[in-house]
């Protein structure tokens, strides 16, 4: 970086604090997810069947692969890394998420979301579809925030020559 | 960003142009070595996961003293692991594959243990299998270890390995790990699934039971709201119940 922050416009400086917190909860937020699931095979695939969207052998694979994929990205957005691009990667996997919720919703199935480890089937009663939905449209937002904006503190984006989204 | 001060205007703007491509070209090769990494972490992700899966049991849980003998297995049945005379009837609707259902044991099945050893209780298990194809052949060799008279350890180390598949090899193999039978009966009754029809009786069972979820617990007949438990709780409610 050649100019001085002092010299950004305001909104450009405030932009990139807001963006900083949204990497590192964005991050956070998948990796913990990611984890979780991952610590249990049985579980994982289990909670993936139980959307009732794919066949059992591939819900299974997706099921194991998943929260592997959730910790590539949680580790990659803490590091600050291509954030635009993982952060883009990370949106289309909340829609999916969004939409398999929405899915079972309509469908009238009553299960847990899993998405932080568990999931599985439960009693009719028990579903917490509204709040699954809060929290994913708000990560939702997070990441497509990132999409716009980028630029953070705290980033190893600054030292690759592929400063993703850096105004000129 | 600025170029040296004599350079025409056509040279910084052939520089700027090829600064941008190196820019663009950089990115590609980093958006293209991040995807690779995502790749290969899934990938090895599933590996792993599958061999977790399919591995031989490795959690040997420390036997109990609950009194064991071999068992009846009738249809829409449950089996009794306990002593029969115990006041307190526990009975437990499980899957062993549900996820919550592993958690139950782990947090709530020192106490029931307990009961079950002090002989103030005795589990009534109707072993649902409505997860996978795993959960059907641990519910038929749950049966079969039953008959065998080695049910109760053979429970333990089924919730203990939950992360399993339970493939046939590693059904039999939990059967030596958890000290019970590797006779010729126990074998063919897991390899030929001989108490799968039980198991679909189970189901039918706790259909008409009114149970629909897993894990479900009742004491003496009455629903235990297992949201709103704790260890401690349980062991008072066992301790009423056997007062009565």
């Amino acid at each position: 970086m050649s100019s001085p922050a002092i010299t950004e416009p305001r909104f450009a400086a405030v932009a990139r604090w807001v963006s900083t917190g949204a990497r590192l909860v964005l991050g956070g937020v998948f990796l913990v997810a990611g984890v979780l699931k991952a610590v249990d095979p049985q579980s994982s695939a289990a909670a993936v069947r139980a959307y009732q969207l794919l066949p059992n052998s591939l819900a299974t694979v997706v099921g194991w692969g998943l929260p592997f994929a959730e910790i590539a990205l949680g580790l990659l957005l803490l590091a600050g890394i291509a954030t635009r691009a993982v952060a883009a990667a990370a949106a289309m996997l909340l829609v999916v998420f969004i939409a398999a919720v929405v899915s079972v919703a309509a469908r009238g199935l009553s299960i847990d979301c899993g998405c932080f480890g568990g999931g599985g089937e439960v009693a009719p009663g028990q579903t917490t579809y509204g709040i699954e939905l809060v929290r994913d449209a708000g990560l939702l937002l997070l990441a497509v925030w990132l999409v716009w904006q980028p630029r953070s503190w705290l980033a190893l984006d600054r030292f690759a020559g592929a400063r993703t989204g850096a105004p000129q | 960003m600025s170029g040296p001060k004599n350079m025409n205007a056509r040279e910084r703007g052939r520089l700027a142009a090829e600064q941008a491509a190196a820019r663009k070209r950089d990115q590609r090769i980093l958006i293209a070595v991040i995807a690779g990494f995502v790749v290969v972490v899934v990938a090895a992700g599933i590996g792993f996961q599958a061999w977790r899966t399919t591995r031989s049991p490795s959690v040997a849980p420390s036997s109990s003293s609950v009194p064991a003998a071999p068992v009846t297995i009738s249809d829409g049945r449950p089996i009794v692991l306990g002593s029969p005379q115990a006041p307190v009837t526990i009975t437990l609707y499980e899957d062993f594959h549900c996820p919550h259902c592993a958690e139950f044991e782990e947090q709530y099945g020192p106490v029931i243990r307990e009961a079950q050893e002090s002989g103030a209780a005795r589990v009534e298990l109707y072993s649902l299998s409505f997860i996978d194809e795993g959960s059907v052949a641990a519910a038929n060799a749950m049966a079969c270890a039953a008959e065998a008279g080695f049910g109760q350890n053979y429970y333990l180390g089924l919730f203990a390995n939950h992360t399993l598949q339970w493939r046939d090899e590693q059904l039999l193999d939990l059967a030596a790990k958890v000290g019970g039978s590797s006779s010729a009966t126990f074998t063919t009754c897991v390899t030929s699934k001989a108490r799968a029809d039980w198991a679909s009786s189970i189901a039918a069972a706790a259909k008409k039971n009114g149970v629909t979820a897993t894990p479900t617990m009742f004491i003496n007949g009455d629903l235990i709201d297992i949201q709103n438990l704790t260890p401690e709780a349980l062991r008072k409610m066992i301790t009423t119940a056997s007062q009565k």
